[in-house]
């Protein structure tokens, strides 16, 4: 049992250590990294392309890059002088273009030695042409070491990854779901998903039992991908899992479980207005790869006529798993948060005096006799002071970070009544009364098109029975007077008939908000949460869909929605067609993925619901992360079809 | 999991070459492939920088070694249950100390004269970042090979002022105390040791008062740690100060001279004019009598 208990903790080992594990021995050389404090230093210089890029740069600051000895980090496609005598390590995706400039940068001889690393496998043809390149640049043995990483994928939390960044239109839901697209392009695309899942699953180093729900795209991706895992295991030689990662996947009652999902599922969750930091911060800002961009007005200039603009400034933030206040909060409701910071804002004065009063007593130093005996003990405390000055410093930085960014938020909400439309939303999305109607909401003056558009979509799709003819004209009319784009609608339309045919829509469960009135000040004056006006609500536990679908796959509950899901395990020897699965047992471990895009939302139910179970891991993944404004540009672009 | 391929590239590689030479493909090289990548590379100019960059870390490399080839004699010597194998006089360990700190100073030195020189004649932006940041690495392991030497130093000074304090008695009044923590802290500190061994035979007291509040500070020596290249530093420019002032007194002591020369010259004009004058107003008022 001991054993499985360790194995179960190194399968357990987050996506986000492993990836990041893999890039030092990259970094290194592919020599596994020591850390030595008297090590000889070591330099060179990283490559990469706009893939690598992306997947770098949340899992390692331009700091850490240095600690690894690298001087300087280019693009592949910008203009690079030749350095001499420093060893280049590559990091490209192996594509026609980077390989052609990589044979150039081979001709011009522009480093000394080569490293190449490719994110994902590359072809044997592409080999030879850089072999070509390289015979014909005499450079042979200059190309000191070539390497298929396996890391074609995005990780931006300990147990959430992405797909892709770059070439998103290419997996989106749009592309994915349009009514023109042909058999290769859906093939090419199933390929560039099902590629990168394969990677995820190397660098985890398990291989798992799949399931997906029959006739949706997800589908076809658990076919493949189960084909591309049979296909490598069977090749004893070659395969990717054997050797020390085996260790994970021994034990055949420790496989996670992967559950592959349609976005198609649920469409009202990406439109749903959002009460979380994280998932705010995602809907309301601009948020990519774990830095929020963040536009600050600096001050109201008071001259009245010839007035200068307002000059604004751009800042940007990076929210990392080192700051603390964001790994405990980005999941909290938002009011949580605002007096999180303003209570981290005190402790932090609170510590500032403490050294504050320190410098004052070291003042008294060689005036006072008595002074000397007091200095020992006090020496010991001004250390202590002194050692936790970075500490402090940091905190200070978390600090006006997050109150940058929470005042941004609230204005956001503020200014469009975010609040409202949530409370609104949720109400629709459990069927409670509704106090207000619907049609009074969107004919309101206040309050954006699009905020409305959502607010109309989320009805639509969850309501049981249509809207009669007349009802849907009224709405319409009042939409359109409200200045929205109805295009969406026009697709909502035919999912929800396409929907109906497969199967009933799904529910949202029960949930109430209570709210607690209107909070006239939960801050003191000092600061500048004043949140007059926004209600404190207090969002239940509720299970989304998604959630919910898994929660039956895990625990083998037996539920009509979730019988009929497909069953592949790519270990076993025969055919791979029984819905009937051979384990009995609860999983422990999950990997969802969401085929067509998924929202920070959907990540933070299933935090949630794991948080419960004890010794339970859930990893989230999806081949795109949109917020709503995103997905309502993409379903007007479908529904003008 | 990463998958080397590099065997498989090298089998591409022959693949290729084979293929060029079934279709008689001449090949950027051949049989003199070999030959014409080591001319291709000699007369490129080997980088100085990089090479020089190289010798430097390996004479730091060197320090290092010697800082711990010699580290287990330098501080276990002081346990007296050690053989005569291990045990290391004061002498040595002050041979020591200023052995590795005149390596420190040239190595810095080094340091920043490869800085200078790394931007003189290159002009690309690329390969200026790469030369300041390769200085950067170095500067920092000569940093970290620092704080082994001042580490040790640390852990020396400590035991003996431990061996002091539990061997003296009652502290002195605070006058003398003064009075030796002024003139200790005039001295540099690496003879600050030496200075110690000779004082503390005259003035223990002094020594146990004044050393408490300042083993505070010091306490696991890392402010030691933190300081002793820029000790160095301050070391150096302390020493050319002293030279620039004593050239300047000179120059003062000159100038006097020049200014006292010029007052007496000027004084013995003056009276040749005064002179000069008064002749010729005399051999006027002559002339007029002479001739009236």
């Amino acid at each position: 049992m001991a054993a499985a208990a360790a194995a179960t903790a190194a399968a357990a080992a987050s996506i986000r250590e492993r990836q990041t594990v893999a890039l030092k021995r990259m970094l290194n050389f592919n020599v596994p990294h020591i850390k030595n404090s008297t090590g000889e230093p070591v330099w060179k210089v990283l490559i990469y392309d706009r893939f690598g890029q992306d997947i770098i740069s949340p899992l390692l600051s331009v700091k850490e890059l240095r600690d690894m000895g690298i001087t300087l980090h280019l693009l592949l496609h910008s203009d690079r002088d030749p350095i001499p005598d420093v060893p280049a390590v590559y990091f490209v995706m192996p594509t026609e273009e980077n390989i052609d400039r990589m044979c150039q940068d081979l001709r011009n001889q522009l480093y000394e030695s080569y490293y190449l690393n490719f994110i994902s496998a590359i072809s044997r043809s592409k080999l030879e042409d850089i072999a070509n390149a390289a015979l014909a640049a005499s450079a042979v043995t200059q190309v000191a070491k070539v390497f298929d990483q396996y890391l074609n994928f995005i990780t931006l939390e300990d147990d959430m990854f992405v797909l892709c960044n770059q070439n998103k239109e290419l997996v989106s839901y749009r592309a994915i779901n349009r009514p023109d697209i042909t058999d290769t392009e859906m093939e090419t695309v199933m390929d560039t998903i099902v590629d990168s899942l394969f990677c995820f699953f190397v660098t985890l180093g398990a291989v798992p039992i799949i399931r997906c729900s029959r006739g949706t795209a997800a589908e076809m991706v658990a076919v493949k991908l189960d084909k591309k895992l049979r296909e490598n295991l069977r090749d004893a030689r070659n395969s990717l899992f054997t050797g020390d990662t085996l260790g994970a996947g021994q034990f055949s009652f420790q496989r996670p479980l992967l559950v592959l999902v349609d976005r198609n599922i649920d469409l009202a969750t990406p439109l749903h207005h959002t009460w979380t930091y994280q998932a705010l911060v995602h809907d309301v800002l601009d948020f990519h790869l774990n830095r929020v961009n963040l536009e600050e007005s600096s001050g109201v200039e008071n001259s009245p006529a010839g007035a200068r603009p307002k000059r604004k400034n751009k800042k940007s933030y990076d929210l990392t798993p080192v700051d603390k206040f964001w790994q405990k909060h980005k999941g909290s409701p938002f009011p949580e948060v605002a007096e999180s910071v303003q209570q981290e804002l005190e402790s932090y004065r609170a510590q500032e005096d403490e050294v504050k009063r320190l410098k004052s007593i070291m003042g008294l130093e060689g005036e006072d006799e008595g002074a000397i005996s007091m200095l020992s003990d006090n020496t010991a405390k001004l250390t202590s002071a002194v050692s936790s000055l970075p500490e402090l410093l940091e905190k200070k930085r978390l600090i006006d970070l997050h109150t940058n960014v929470a005042t941004a938020v609230l204005e956001h909400i503020k200014a469009r009544k975010l609040d409202v439309y949530f409370e609104y939303e949720e109400k629709i999305m459990s069927k409670t009364t509704l106090d207000k109607s619907l049609l009074d909401i969107i004919s309101d003056p206040d309050g954006t098109p699009e905020d409305k558009m959502r607010l109309f979509l989320i009805y639509y799709i969850s309501t049981q029975q249509a809207p009669s003819e007349a009802d849907l004209e009224q709405y319409k009319k009042a939409l359109t007077d409200a200045g929205c784009n109805l295009n969406p609608l026009q697709y909502i339309k035919q999912w929800k008939a396409f929907t109906k045919m497969a199967s009933a829509p799904a529910s949202y469960g029960s949930t109430t908000t209570k709210p607690m009135g209107l909070l006239s000040r939960v801050m003191n004056t000092g600061s500048q949460f004043v949140m007059e006006g926004v209600k404190n609500l207090v969002l239940k536990q509720q299970n989304l869909p998604v959630t919910r679908i898994l929660d039956n796959l895990m625990e083998m509950k037996s539920n009509p929605e979730t019988d009929d899901y497909r069953y592949f395990d790519p270990k076993m020897l025969r055919g791979n067609d029984s819905s009937v699965p051979r384990n009995k047992n609860p999983f422990q471990e999950a990997i969802v993925f969401v085929v067509g895009g998924g929202n920070y939302i959907e990540y933070q139910n299933l935090v949630d619901y794991i948080k419960g179970k004890q010794g339970k891991h859930i990893l989230y993944g999806c081949s795109e992360l949109f917020n709503a404004t995103q997905f309502i540009k993409q379903l007007s672009q479908l529904g003008q079809k | 999991m990463a998958v080397d391929i590099t065997l498989l590239f090298r089998a591409s590689v022959k693949t290729v070459k084979t293929r060029n030479k079934a279709l008689g493909v001449a090949v950027g090289g051949g049989v003199d492939g070999s030959r014409d990548e080591l001319f291709r590379r000699s007369p490129r100019p080997k980088g100085d920088f990089s090479s020089r960059a190289r010798e430097v870390i390996s004479h730091i490399g060197k320090l290092r070694d010697f800082l711990l080839e010699h580290r287990k004699d330098y501080i276990n010597a002081y346990s007296h249950t050690m053989s005569e194998y291990g045990r290391m006089t004061d002498t040595e360990r002050d041979q020591i100390d200023q052995d590795a700190q005149i390596f420190m100073r040239t190595c810095s030195e080094a340091i920043q004269q490869l800085r200078t020189e790394a931007h003189k004649e290159i002009h690309s932006q690329q390969v200026k970042e790469h030369r300041t940041a390769v200085l950067d690495f170095i500067e920092d392991y000569l940093k970290r090979v620092c704080k082994l030497y001042s580490e040790q130093r640390a852990i020396r000074v400590k035991r003996v002022v431990d061996k002091k304090r539990l061997s003296k008695l009652e502290p002195e009044p605070n006058t003398k105390t003064r009075e030796s923590t002024s003139s200790e802290k005039v001295s540099q500190s690496p003879s600050k040791d030496s200075e110690e061994n000779p004082a503390t035979e005259e003035r223990p007291e002094k020594i146990l008062a004044e050393t408490q509040p300042e083993l505070g500070t010091w306490g696991d020596g890392k402010g030691e740690d933190e300081l002793s290249p820029e000790e160095i530093q301050m070391e150096a420019e302390i020493d050319s100060i002293h030279q620039l002032v004593v050239g300047a007194t000179e120059n003062i002591k000159e100038g006097n001279e020049d200014i006292r020369e010029a007052i007496k010259n000027n004084a013995g004009f003056r009276v040749w004019i005064l002179f000069f004058l008064v002749m010729c107003s005399f051999s006027l008022l002559f002339l007029d009598w002479y001739d009236s």
